[in-house]
């Protein structure tokens, strides 16, 4: 319900400010020399990085668990799930909370960019070849005046762990 | 908010269940007492108020039920019929069935129709009185409405001539006339003072004066009527309606009592109804379409779409989903003392005021003002401590609610086994969390089947062994430190060592010769596919349930104990935590990481000598820990971590216990105790094995709180690989 | 100054319905679980605009509340309406003949409590 409330105000703030309703807006953000996009209304904060707690035999992109005002809130490093080198983390690195399915989890990135809208018209399907992640995450491939923009579908991206947690349960 | 009362539909629930244990032990009880008044009277409080409620929430078939049940008991109490073994017994059973009619008003669980149709029937029978018993329904058939279009006007002659105490009922006329003038015209109203008497003889608290009135309404005479409704049957009334010239007149007392408003009417009506109405198509029209209608599934079957069996298992589906759903939105709720509330709100504001203190302390603070500051800081440490306890004893709920099934229980277990068997229940009034006391109900009920069945003799038995004929069970409750203790005790043969360690050694869980002492063998019984009953009873015995027992009470970071003594008798003991939101740990470090380990399942810790340890082949690391060789966990190890220490003697072990196991944990330092904060790993993430949950440190990091049977598991995973 | 109140039921589902709408059409609701409690709440305080009882109570029913109720002066002319079952035609009875003003027919519905309050509350 929140949800579509904030769609609804987004939408009617959009026609206010002249922005076309048609599409959705994306929060971009930078990894390596990439942008990739997730859709606004799955945000819910971005925060500063601070230390994790690392959860014992978990993957390594699990980065840990962190306090988000007494929740346990589980932190993905999106370099390492994506198999890119890890960087030092600097003042930029952030941590986007979003929200997958009825679950809150938090994307370490190297920076947040800005707010793109992105019309359907302009999303195009993944590439079959080519790409560096896996093109099973993605919806699309977004233009926005010149930049193209990697839009990631979280719910996939997130719950695939669980999946492989769930197969090897069944192996065991 | 809408203003309706489906929101109190949870509280009804709630509400519900306690008058059905209300029932339930008075009925039992009025078995023992049969001429308890009293009692009577509260058991058909109890039932009256399902009735009511129920029936303002639209459940038809409770609110029936119920009345049945509620005639029965008026009968019983006004002394018109005796309280009989057979009239209990029924009345008990209609309990039961009763409840099956609440779930299934809550949660859309079926029915058994059969059941509530003979119960029902049983019940009528049994009040073999007449008079009424059918309960009263909406408002019977409705008044057909006149033909016609746009309203009709009519207008009415009224007398109306108000007993004299009217006053005293707190009734003013006043209101009537307002009441008139809302809903019509009043043209004409002229008052009757002649039986007025002289001022020195008036009792101003009386009503002397009658009124006649002409009044204009478009409303129906049933509303001219309802206006009346609290003065009809005392006054003198006529309200004549007057019609074309015509004057039709109609007491009072014949018209329809009020009009109750009916639910129903704001709901759309069918097509159907609508086109009869407005003249479309007749009545036998419609009908006759009605009868040719057919539902989805039997089209799709014509059309062969569809098989029969399909269409029923869709069905199936259709029907579980919408319990399913139903289930879904159930919300958890609890009933708070307003008592408890109110110290809640006062603590509150003394934590307002010394933050405001704090907050004024440090605006304009100075170095000298330091004892001042930890006194203030002292100060909200205790406020906030009080608050917690508080806030906690909020979901504490008195035990016996969880015994309260325990007399019915001894009850229809003592017929089925023969058995003399009395209940003795002490310190219901313990208080432990809610979700606890939901959670040991069927253990608990599991180890009283058990003390029924196998503890207590046979009556003949009990009577060879110098024994009383009446058996007896006990349950106690009270707490100790921060846990709760429940004991099940019986006076029954005790257990016997030989019979258990001969089955231990046919199920191969011990060995042949294996010398083990009285506290090693008792727990034997706990493991899985354990069970010496020699007869297979409906409810043990099958060897299931004493491991289910331990496993769930483990489950709730409790023990369980036995203490036995052969021919006198048994006791278990089950400690449990008093909830589940907050747990006592000891926070221990291995490398930079933080740990807790529940308190509840220390036993010691120890700092090992060299040539403690040894390694034995497909067990692993063992310890030597007075004599008994325990195996040994590196926590590092385990859970991949860079530890200060990798040498055992340097390190610190961790004697634990898990279902009746000893395991010695090694980590770097032990830092103290706490209590802390339950939180979920699965909420966010999904379980992870050897972590039980997690929890918020005191410097905001998050910590996780050790599962040991779990890093048992893994250890154990580890040396087999 | 809003309009005040009392509501007498054992059952806290009934009383919490009751008042949640009176308080919802702006009064100020006293809650009581039975007779006895309702006299210790109301007993020396402010007279109510309005009562609202059940009959069937433990400790004190709502015959006796009514009674006890009339021989206050600050109740001697309040409204009190009696929450009633269809079938209890000789509780109505016996409840007027005790002093109540009128009744509520169980099962109801806000917009009837309603109704029936605004016919009895004074003017």
């Amino acid at each position: 319900m929140a949800v579509a409330t904030l769609e609804t105000a987004t939408k009617e703030l959009n026609q206010q400010i002249g922005l076309p309703t048609d599409g959705s807006q994306y929060l971009t953000f930078q990894l390596g020399d990439e942008l990739y996009g997730v859709d606004i209304l799955r945000v819910q904060e971005i925060k500063g990085y601070t230390t994790v707690t690392k959860i014992p035999n978990t993957p390594p992109h699990i980065k840990g668990v962190l306090n988000l005002r007494g929740t346990i809130v589980p932190i993905v490093e999106l370099r390492t799930k994506f198999g890119m080198p890890t960087i030092d983390y600097t003042m930029f690195t952030v941590i986007v909370v979003v929200v997958v399915r009825d679950r809150i989890m938090g994307l370490v990135v190297d920076s947040v960019s800005d707010v793109l809208n992105i019309n359907k018209k302009d999303i195009q399907a993944p590439p079959e070849f080519g790409a560096k992640v896996d093109v099973s995450v993605l919806i699309g491939i977004g233009k926005s005046g010149d930049k193209l923009v990697a839009l990631l579908n979280i719910d996939r991206l997130l719950t695939e762990d669980e999946q492989q947690q769930e197969s090897a349960v069944a192996n065991a | 908010m809408s203003n309706d009362f489906s929101q109190f539909q949870d509280a009804f629930f709630e509400e519900a269940a306690e008058h059905l244990a209300v029932v339930e032990e008075g009925l039992l009880a009025l078995e023992q007492h049969p001429e308890d008044l009293d009692l009577l009277n509260k058991i058909f409080r109890s039932a009256h108020s399902i009735k009511g409620t129920s029936g303002m929430f639209g459940f038809n078939a409770v609110a029936q039920f119920t009345h049945k049940m509620e005639t029965l008991l008026d009968l019983l109490r006004n002394g018109q019929k005796a309280v009989t073994p057979v009239i209990a017994d029924l009345l008990l059973r209609s309990t039961d069935c009763l409840k099956t009619l609440i779930d299934a008003a809550k949660t859309g669980s079926s029915v058994d129709d059969v059941t509530v149709q003979r119960l029902t029937e049983e019940l009528a029978a049994s009040q073999n009185a007449s008079g009424s018993q059918s309960m009263p329904q909406g408002n019977g058939p409705s008044k057909i409405k006149p033909a016609s279009a746009g309203p009709e006007l009519y207008s009415y002659a009224i007398a109306w001539a108000p007993p004299d105490w009217l006053f005293q009922r707190g009734l003013d006329p006043q209101q009537i006339f307002k009441e008139l003038a809302d809903i019509g015209t009043l043209s004409q109203v002229t008052v009757d003072a002649t039986k007025l008497p002289e001022l020195a003889t008036m009792d101003p608290e009386k009503c002397y004066l009658s009124w006649r009135m002409k009044f204009e309404t478009a409303k129906d005479r049933q509303v001219v009527d309802a206006v009346f409704e609290f003065v009809r049957e005392d006054s003198v009334l006529t309200i004549t309606e007057e019609v074309q010239g015509k004057e039709l007149e109609v007491r009072g007392e014949e018209s329809p009592s009020f009009v109750t408003p009916d639910g129903t009417e704001s709901k759309p009506k069918p097509l159907g109804e609508l086109l009869v109405e407005s003249g479309v198509v007749s009545r036998e029209t419609l009908n006759k379409a009605l009868s040719q209608q057919k539902r989805v599934g039997e089209i799709l079957v014509e059309q062969h779409a569809a098989t029969p069996q399909q269409i029923s298992q869709a069905l199936q589906k259709q029907q579980d989903n919408a319990a399913h759903a139903k289930k879904g939105t159930e919300t958890a709720s609890i009933r708070v003392d307003t008592d408890k509330i109110d110290k809640l709100i006062n603590l509150v504001g003394e934590l307002v005021i010394t933050q405001s203190m704090l907050s004024d302390l440090g605006s304009r603070f100075e170095i000298n003002q330091l004892p001042v500051l930890l006194e203030r800081m002292a100060q909200l440490e205790g406020n906030t401590r009080e608050i917690q306890e508080r806030v906690m004893s909020i979901r504490m709920l008195p035990i016996g609610t969880a015994f309260s099934r325990f007399p019915r229980l001894i009850r229809d277990l003592s017929a089925n086994a023969g058995k003399k068997i009395q209940l003795v229940l002490s310190g219901e009034e313990t208080e432990l969390d809610k979700t606890v006391i939901e959670s040991i109900g069927d253990p608990l009920t599991h180890l009283v089947r058990n003390s029924a069945d196998h503890g207590l003799e046979p009556p003949d038995e009990r009577l060879d062994n110098n024994k009383p004929e009446l058996g007896t069970i006990r349950l106690n409750a009270f707490h100790e430190g921060g846990n709760i203790c429940i004991t099940v005790e019986d006076d029954g043969r005790g257990l016997n060592r030989d019979k258990i360690l001969a089955k231990a050694v046919k199920q191969g869980l011990i060995a042949e010769n294996e010398k083990l002492s009285d506290d090693q063998i008792w727990p034997l019984i706990f493991k899985p596919g354990f069970s010496t009953a020699e007869k297979v009873t409906d409810v043990s015995g099958r060897g299931v349930g004493m491991d289910v027992v331990k496993r769930n009470i483990e489950g709730l970071g409790g023990t369980v104990k036995i203490k036995t003594a052969l021919g006198k008798g048994t006791v278990f003991t089950l400690k449990l935590p008093l909830t589940l939101a907050i747990t006592e740990g000891m926070t221990v470090r291995v490398g930079t990481e933080t740990y807790i380990v529940p308190l509840l399942s220390i036993l010691e810790s120890i700092q090992p000598k060299a040539g403690a340890m040894k390694t034995v082949v497909g067990k692993g690391e063992l310890i030597n820990v007075r004599e008994t060789y325990l195996p040994m966990i590196r926590m590092y190890e385990v859970f991949a971590l860079q530890p200060e220490y990798t040498d055992p003697t340097k390190a610190i072990l961790l004697i634990l216990e898990t279902e009746g196991e000893r395991v010695a944990v090694m980590v770097d330092e032990i830092l103290g105790q706490q209590q802390v904060v339950i939180k979920s790993m699965e909420k966010n993430f999904r379980k992870v094995d050897g972590i039980a949950g997690a929890t918020i440190l005191g410097d905001g990091t998050v910590g996780f709180i050790l599962d040991i049977r779990g890093l048992l598991e893994i250890a154990r995973r580890g040396v087999a690989a | 100054m809003s309009k005040t109140a009392l509501v007498v039921d054992d059952s806290p589902t009934m009383r919490q319905m009751v008042a949640f709408t009176l308080t919802n059409a702006g009064f100020t609701v006293v809650e009581a679980e039975h007779g006895k409690d309702a006299v210790a709440k109301v007993a020396g305080g402010p007279p109510m605009d309005i009562v609202v009882t059940d009959l069937n109570m433990p400790e004190m029913d709502g015959i006796s509340l009514i009674k006890e109720l009339r021989k206050m002066a600050a109740f001697k002319f309040t409204p009190i309406l009696m929450l009633t079952t269809e079938s209890a035609a000789d509780k109505k009875q016996a409840g007027k003949e005790a002093g109540a003003t009128g009744w509520i027919v169980k099962p109801f519905n806000p917009d009837l409590i309603l109704k029936i309050i605004a016919k009895v509350l004074p003017t």
